[in-house]
């Protein structure tokens, strides 16, 4: 890049970065319970002081806000991965079926009668089961082929939605009400032990992202040039996948589906930085965490004590958002972020 | 460094046997044109003798080395392939569609852009006039721009023997002629050239060896004078040509009227 453009992107990085602290630092700050700013900084200041304001903050809003992050990066990462290796700028990371086989799961096992501490880690394996099929299904010689993958998962997702309104429909409204705030997406009631065990996985897929960066840029100029350059395009196909599932398949666990920040925020970063992915991948993951962040401390705050699913509040805000940007009447806006 | 050479070569593609077998030789400081009627192999030619796709029989080496046995950022440190760019727009602004060719001087994780890169990144933007281009996005180029950004790709790879399929046929006269003084240039410096051409004039200027592909084999691999003689030229393009010698000392190759 050119040392303005360097500096230019490095200054938006920076500004990213200092929005997605305050987005955090809300979230910590606001909530149902109307805590005083002075009380709230005391308490994290002084951890250990005990209290209902203590308890409160490090039990109920910072392991959220550390979940808001979480999955805000993680679908934003993992949707910037799969729009630059399918050359595709609808794809979202739910594209690979993830979202729609960890729905299936969970309602089955909701119907089954399983035990709710469980349905995330269900959720889990079969969001990663279900990327593996579509993988499967979409193998080309050693490599994946990108309209086979979104045919394969477009199809699966399919199957997998009427399994779970056929679920939805034979069950009792107890069990109906469990499934709806998983397809809703939300972070209610999730703590540091979901945290725990997710967050190997997301970084382990965060790892393998920020691998492939180079080997990122090569392919979307076309896996003949990717070739050409040096890329071991089916390797590098087969480690973008793992870790745009390993990504989403965390985030689905932790806020069941939260749709939309894969396919909106990757958009908005390319927009503000550009398209190197070595810029645009920190940037999305950046805005991710803003986006999912400030959306669920609104949810909390807007209308208390009931909360506002974040899936459902994330579509109120990022659909208007996203049309306002992209339809604007041409030669207004030069459409450049597919 | 650069001896591109290949014996009893069979390119195929899709399994099929597109010519007989072929034999092929690029020296260091040479620039060799491929011609040929549309279909008849140039492209697969170019990419056997690459190593990106698997011949029939024989096998295609560079310094001895076959190509199709080569790691494949080795072989992109050696040999620069440049293909048809297809659908390739993308919102990859010139500058870093071009630091892409730095991948394989990298290791494959490696983030950074080092002096050297960017030193290489500038002269291949320089060499192709897309220095005040390039902070567009590849989608906003015209397609004679978006043919010399990937030119500008295989010259950042700094490689000594280059592959370039069809690189004047979306560029303007003055474009064409510079992307040939370029090569030209990159021979006379001893790198070793092989261009699929369309233009048989072009092909006529500015190499110093001509394959004339025909239907399903080779027809002539020599000097320009006796590859693109108007016998060989019509047995290959089923077309008669007239080759006149221009008063400037060049040589014109029209096709005859039909």
């Amino acid at each position: 890049m050119s040392p303005r453009g360097g500096l230019r992107r490095a200054a938006v990085l920076i500004a990213l970065a200092a929005v997605a602290l305050l987005a955090l630092v809300l979230g910590i700050a606001f909530g149902a319970v109307a805590l005083p700013l002075g009380a709230v900084v005391h308490v994290l200041l002084h951890p250990r002081d005990g209290g209902d304001a203590s308890t409160i903050v490090w039990a109920l809003r910072v392991p959220r806000v550390c979940i808001a992050a979480c999955v805000g990066s993680a679908l934003a990462i993992a949707g910037f991965l799969l729009q630059g290796m399918l050359r595709n700028p609808l794809v979202d990371p739910f594209l690979t079926g993830i979202s729609a086989g960890a729905a299936a799961a969970i309602a089955l096992g909701v119907a089954l009668g399983v035990t709710a501490a469980v349905l995330p880690a269900l959720g889990f394996v079969a969001g990663l089961l279900t990327a593996l099929v579509v993988a499967a299904l979409a193998r080309r010689g050693r490599g994946l082929d990108a309209e086979r993958l979104i045919l394969a998962g477009v199809s699966l997702s399919a199957l997998f939605s009427a399994i779970v309104a056929l679920a939805l429909t034979r069950l009792a409204r107890g069990g109906s009400d469990e499934i709806l705030a998983w397809l809703a997406g939300s972070l209610a009631g999730r703590g540091y032990a979901e945290l725990a065990w997710t967050a190997p996985y997301a970084l382990a897929g965060l790892v393998l992202a920020l691998a492939c960066v180079p080997a990122l840029n090569a392919l979307r100029l076309g896996t003949q040039l990717a070739g050409a350059v040096g890329v071991d395009v089916a390797l590098a196909q087969w480690m973008l996948l793992a870790a745009a599932t390993m990504l989403t398949a965390s985030a689905v666990a932790l806020s069941g589906i939260v749709g939309f920040v894969g396919l909106i925020v990757p958009h908005l970063a390319r927009r503000l930085v550009g398209s190197d992915a070595r810029v645009a991948l920190p940037a999305s993951a950046l805005l991710g965490i803003a986006l999912v962040a400030a959306a669920d401390t609104a949810g909390r705050a807007l209308l208390p004590p009931s909360e506002i699913p974040l899936g459902v509040l994330l579509a109120f805000i990022g659909v208007p958002t996203f049309l306002f940007l992209y339809l604007r009447p041409p030669g207004s806006a030069r459409l450049w972020g597919t | 460094m650069g001896h591109l050479s290949a014996r009893a070569l069979v390119p195929s593609a899709g399994g099929r046997a597109l010519l007989e077998a072929l034999t092929f030789d690029a020296a260091p400081g040479e620039f060799v044109a491929v011609v040929g009627p549309n279909g008849v192999g140039k492209t697969t030619l170019l990419r056997t003798l690459a190593g990106v796709t698997r011949p029939a029989a024989g096998t295609a080496c560079l310094d001895g080395v076959a190509t199709a046995a080569m790691r494949s950022r080795e072989r992109a440190r050696a040999l620069a392939l440049l293909v048809g760019d297809g659908d390739a727009v993308d919102t990859l602004s010139v500058r870093d569609a071009v630091t892409v060719g730095r991948y394989p001087h990298r290791a494959w994780w490696d983030w950074g852009i080092r002096d050297e890169d960017a030193g290489a990144v500038d002269g291949a933007l320089g060499a192709t006039g897309l220095q005040p281009l390039a902070d567009r996005p590849l989608s906003t180029l015209s397609s004679g721009e978006r043919a010399r950004a990937w030119i500008a790709i295989a010259l950042a790879q700094e490689a000594r023997t280059l592959l370039l399929d069809e690189p004047t046929s979306h560029l303007d006269v003055r474009h064409a002629q510079e992307t040939l003084q370029l090569l030209r240039g990159l021979a006379d410096g001893g790198a070793t050239i092989v261009a699929v051409l369309h233009d048989l004039n072009e092909a006529s200027a500015y190499a110093d060896r001509v394959a004339l592909l025909g239907p399903g084999r080779m027809l002539s691999y020599d000097a320009p004078r006796v590859a693109l003689a108007p016998g060989v030229l019509q047995a290959a393009y089923g077309v008669a040509f007239d080759v006149v010698d221009a008063p400037t000392g060049a040589r014109l190759i029209c096709a005859r009227r039909a």
